[in-house]
């Protein structure tokens, strides 16, 4: 065996205000491992506690050789973790999809927080729309409703495929659809017909508030942490009139895609990597916020510290703190040489 | 070729006659419900009004039961209204529906404009198209002049449903015209049932105007049956638009009783040029309802209505300087009944108080004159 | 005599003539300032709420003006040719404005209606620059150099300077171009506002690359475009963005379109139906619609941004291969 010839891996990493993935992809773009937890509104605990685990479950020697970052924290993490690449979470979802089915025409995505929809024609994206305002359009739609039922949400699946039928929940709007909910409650409908009424409805706002106006073509794949409930799968189905594929790795995708856009980047400039190792977890990193004051935007500035050495800042709106992150390449390789 | 025009009140009294006297064969899609707007919201933008989700979903009802002709009104802005009939067809093409579009131009953008369309569907030569039209408004007319005493009914009667009852029965009788020779004798006898209703006239009632966007006014889908609500808890109602006053050609609002000049001129100095759809109306006509000594005014329009939200900036200032409470209420596909209703007891609420201490007022006044 | 001018909405457009004519005129034009976070919570607390951005951002600029000058400018613009209207918010601007609740000082509103004719347009500046002089000739003689400003303006703009860099002598940083070239679409008043736009241009620039506006475009090339609607629109501004989408759509002379409208904007939810109808097809130029208002946050703006450039990127490189 092998024993001594690491195996190249690349390293993706999809930081979102709900859920925090990691993933580990060899050259053939194989998953070697991956890690799914909750961020819990802190992503560099998140981040750091995420390599453990991950490092845990890999495999045999390997070599990181490459590391993208993604998600609404991508900056934050790709500085904790000195990424490679960092990329938003809609290419990178969309590169992950067209790697796992090469013929898929459409992705939905419905995260905790927000909800992507892609359209893609020969592996390459040719349109695609995001909503991260309506929360009726999200999987805290349900994380809500599900609240309100007292029913687990890994559970609603199944009550949701022994429904004959959905309960039809009227309105677009989070705080509208449950006050429909609790009349249909009233009104005698059973839990199995309200479940997947609520997952019809969820599927309904989407498709309203991203969908309007495309052609949404086969293959459908559909990801993101809320594809694990078979009752929006077959919602989805039912809405579309075709069938709708779940990935293996639903639920990592975006960081499946930042692993595999820092592969590609890799390839295409040979450069070493910026990664600090798995024992990035170690270090303790502080974020802090500041008001800038030099005109009447007054923008929150982010700053990151580790060790009272601020390794980057960012937020204005003007570019004048991001000025600062041109430097942030040789910023962070300083402290991981200092390692 | 079967047509299909959109619902909105009894619009479907003027133009379903018009269509007959023009041998034109037509279907009407189901009144304005629910799955309407559902089905319309679907296709429609999100920033449209609720006019055009409506409309949408009309041609839908009516494409699925077999039309294939779509007969739209146009229009020459500013209002967003004078374009839907070009973005309606635009949205139904791309949804996959296959059908051919007529749209009717007001006259003032170019006579042909209005006329060709209509003579192009019907062959009918513009002299036998100019009499239809002068036949089918009589009829359409009476229906308005019936709404209106209804309005003015309904807050008397004694036994409540009286009104509408009657008024079911007076829209059959008006059904029954043919001609114009024949309107004056049925209207009289549906106008009699109507005044027929059993009225306690000592009632105090309160007296409210409604004004506002054209289309949320006329169709009751859309304005949440708010007339009924109001009428059976003793509110005496005057609406600012009727069908053939929106839809006739003359700016004097016969049934409505006050001309577009006029209200113009009352309006000037708050807003002192028109600004599409009723936006001016719309002032002139809270002026007038105040001059009239009513108690309130409850302003009606859908959700980014572009005169009506110029409108309602201007409305308070108007409302403070005559002393007249205004209540807006933006409709769109996620107003709730319940919400609606809530909301206006509480201003019925305020206003029977006003009502009271200026009652009150006046009492000790006359008092103190004894 | 102080004359405040908001710079907001229209002042994109027409500044130069209005600045040169007044100040020839012998008054003191005062700009409001660029949009920054105050103006826009100023004018959204002073505007209905269900008003759309730009004209919220427009309350900003006159309550950040009005204790500064002796009079503020706010023409009511109804149409700039014939047969075409502007949008209806600027029809009654003036009233929607008077009917705040701060104390303002007086505005002064001409009435362009160039429907009117051309008549009509020159007794209206007569009447506006009564205000300032009595002379009849200084006055044309004031308004004439307005034009000249404003030609000399537009001819800049056709060279590809953008209005911010003119009109505010910005400098955007040189940066590595990647070959890439954007077309934005939208409202002067929501792609030139830095704010509004959350600096959408110099974004653009900084990825590497290069943004057309209508504005650099030949006039007659848009309207000959827009001339293609089966139905004329009845808006002016509208009928530009349409034209200038339509000639991207034809020439294919960008890589892709973004498309800024405003939340709530009325004109600009049915133009985006007829974009997106014009785009719909397969080999179709890509086009992004980015919804600004109040509260729209800057991450999401830059994620669909990059995305967006990311996409035109990898289908380039991908036709490369």
């Amino acid at each position: 065996m092998g024993d001594h010839i690491k195996e190249d891996a690349f390293l993706g990493i999809d930081v979102g205000s709900v859920s925090t993935n990691l993933a580990v992809i060899n050259v053939k773009g194989e998953v070697l491992a991956y890690i799914y937890r909750r961020t819990q509104g802190q992503p560099i605990k998140a981040v750091q506690q995420g390599l453990k685990e991950l490092e845990s479950e890999l495999p045999g020697d390997i070599s990181i050789l490459g590391v993208g970052t993604t998600g609404s924290a991508r900056y934050l993490s790709g500085v904790v973790v000195g990424a490679d690449i960092v990329k938003n979470e809609i290419t990178a979802h969309a590169v992950a999809a067209g790697h796992v089915a090469p013929e898929v025409r459409t992705v939905l995505e419905i995260g905790g927080q927000d909800s992507k929809i892609i359209l893609l024609k020969d592996g390459i994206v040719v349109d695609f729309a995001m909503n991260s305002v309506c929360a009726a359009g999200t999987g805290s739609f349900l994380d809500h409703q599900s609240a309100r039922l007292g029913i687990p949400i890994e559970e609603f699946g199944d009550y949701a495929l022994k429904a004959d039928e959905g309960a039809q929940i009227a309105g677009r709007c989070s705080v509208f659809a449950e006050s429909d909910m609790i009349h249909k409650q009233q009104v005698g409908y059973g839990l199995e017909e309200i479940i997947y009424g609520l997952c019809q409805a969820l599927v309904r706002n989407y498709l309203n508030n991203l969908a309007k106006g495309k052609d949404l073509l086969g293959p459908l794949v559909f990801q993101g942490g809320v594809a694990a409930n078979s009752g929006m799968k077959r919602a989805f189905e039912a809405a579309l009139n075709t069938e709708v594929i779940i990935p293996k790795y639903y639920n990592v995708m975006g960081a499946i895609g930042a692993a595999l856009l820092a592969h590609e980047s890799m390839m295409f400039e040979e450069r070493k990597t910026n990664f600090k190792g798995f024992a990035a977890a170690d270090f303790n990193y502080k974020t802090s916020s500041f008001s800038c004051g030099c005109c009447e935007n007054n923008c929150e500035i982010i700053k990151i510290k580790v060790d009272d050495k601020v390794l980057a800042r960012w937020g204005g709106r003007c570019g004048k703190w991001e000025l600062d992150q041109a430097n942030r390449r040789r910023d962070t390789s300083g402290v991981s040489s200092s390692v | 070729m079967l047509a299909a025009f959109p619902r909105m009140g009894h619009i479907d009294i003027l133009l379903g006659d018009l269509l007959d006297r023009l041998g034109i064969d037509y279907l009407l899609p189901p009144v304005n419900s629910e799955k309407t707007l559902v089905l319309g919201a679907k296709y429609a933008p999100e920033f449209s009004c609720l006019p055009l989700k409506l409309n949408i979903g009309n041609f839908i009802e009516a494409l699925e039961l077999g039309a294939d002709t779509l007969i739209m009104a146009g229009g020459r802005g500013p209002c967003r209204f004078g374009y839907y009939a070009e973005i309606e067809r635009r949205i139904l093409k791309d949804a996959g529906y296959d059908f051919n579009m007529i749209t009717i131009e007001p006259p003032s953008l170019g006579f042909f404009k209005f006329v060709g369309p209509i003579k192009k569907v019907s062959g009918k030569s513009i002299r036998k198209i100019w009499r239809a039209l002068k036949e089918s408004f009589p009829k359409a007319r009476a229906f308005d002049q019936l709404e209106k005493l209804v309005l003015k009914t309904r807050c008397y009667e004694i036994k409540t449903g009286a009104t509408t009852k009657a008024y079911k029965k007076a829209l059959d009788v008006l059904s029954k015209i043919s001609g114009p020779k024949e309107v004056d004798g049925y209207l009289e006898e549906a106008l009699a049932l109507v005044e027929g209703v059993e009225k306690n006239l000592d009632r105090s009632v309160l007296k409210v105007g409604i004004i506002g966007e054209f289309f949320i006014l006329l169709d009751p889908f859309a304005n949440l049956d708010i007339e009924e609500w109001l009428g059976i808890r003793n509110v005496y109602l005057e609406r600012s638009v009727y069908v053939t006053d929106w839809i006739g050609p003359t700016a004097n609002n016969p049934v409505g009783g006050v001309s577009d000049t006029h209200l113009a001129k009352l309006a000037e100095n708050y807003l002192s040029h028109f600004v599409g759809g009723e936006g001016l109306a719309s002032v002139g006509h809270t002026i007038h309802y105040a001059n009239q000594g009513f108690d309130g005014i409850i302003h009606l329009f859908p959700f980014t209505c572009m005169p009506e939200t110029i409108a309602k900036t201007i409305l308070p200032s108007v409302g403070r300087d005559l002393d007249i409470p205004i209540i807006h209420f933006t409709i769109d596909e996620q107003t709730g009944k319940a919400g609606v209703a809530t909301r206006l007891e509480a201003f019925l609420d305020l206003l029977w108080s006003r009502k009271r201490q200026n009652e009150k007022k006046r009492l000790v006044k006359s008092r103190q004159l004894v | 005599m102080k004359v405040g001018y908001p710079q907001a909405l229209l002042y994109y457009k027409y500044f130069p003539l209005w600045e040169r004519f007044l100040g020839g005129l012998g008054a003191e034009v005062v700009l409001s300032g660029a949009t920054t976070k105050n103006t826009v919570s100023m004018g959204t607390i002073a505007a209905e709420s269900e008003l759309c951005l730009p004209v919220k951002v427009f309350y900003g600029h006159l309550l950040e003006l009005k204790d500064k000058v002796d009079t503020i400018f706010v023409p009511r613009f109804v149409s700039v040719e014939k047969k075409s209207y502007t949008c209806p918010k600027f029809l009654g601007l003036p009233d929607m404005i008077r009917s705040i609740n701060d104390e303002l000082p007086p505005l002064i509103t001409p009435k362009i209606d160039l429907d009117k004719g051309w008549r009509e347009y020159f007794r209206t500046i007569h009447e506006l620059g009564s205000n300032f002089s009595s002379s009849k000739r200084k006055i044309f003689s004031a308004y004439r150099a307005g034009v000249l400003a404003l030609r000399d303006y537009h001819n800049q703009l056709q060279a590809g300077s953008t209005p911010i860099e003119f009109l505010e002598k910005k400098k955007y940083r040189k940066v590595k171009k990647t070959g890439l070239k954007i077309g934005l679409a939208g409202h002067p008043y929501n792609i030139y506002d830095t704010y509004t736009s959350m600096n959408l241009i110099k974004r653009l620039r900084e990825m590497g690359a290069e943004v057309e506006t209508a504005e650099m475009l030949d006039d007659n090339i848009i309207k000959r475009e827009a001339a293609r609607l089966p139905k004329k629109l009845f808006w002016t501004y509208e009928k530009e963005v349409v034209g200038t989408v339509f000639h991207w759509a034809h020439t294919h002379s960008v890589d892709g379109i973004i498309y800024v409208l405003s939340f709530a904007c009325g004109p600009d939810s049915l133009i985006q139906v007829i974009l997106e109808h014009e785009l719909r097809s397969d080999t179709a130029l890509p086009m992004m619609s980015l919804v600004v208002d109040e509260h729209s946050g800057e991450a999401g703006l830059i994620t669909r941004v990059e995305a967006f450039v990311d996409m035109l990127q990898r289908k380039k490189m991908a036709q490369l291969c």
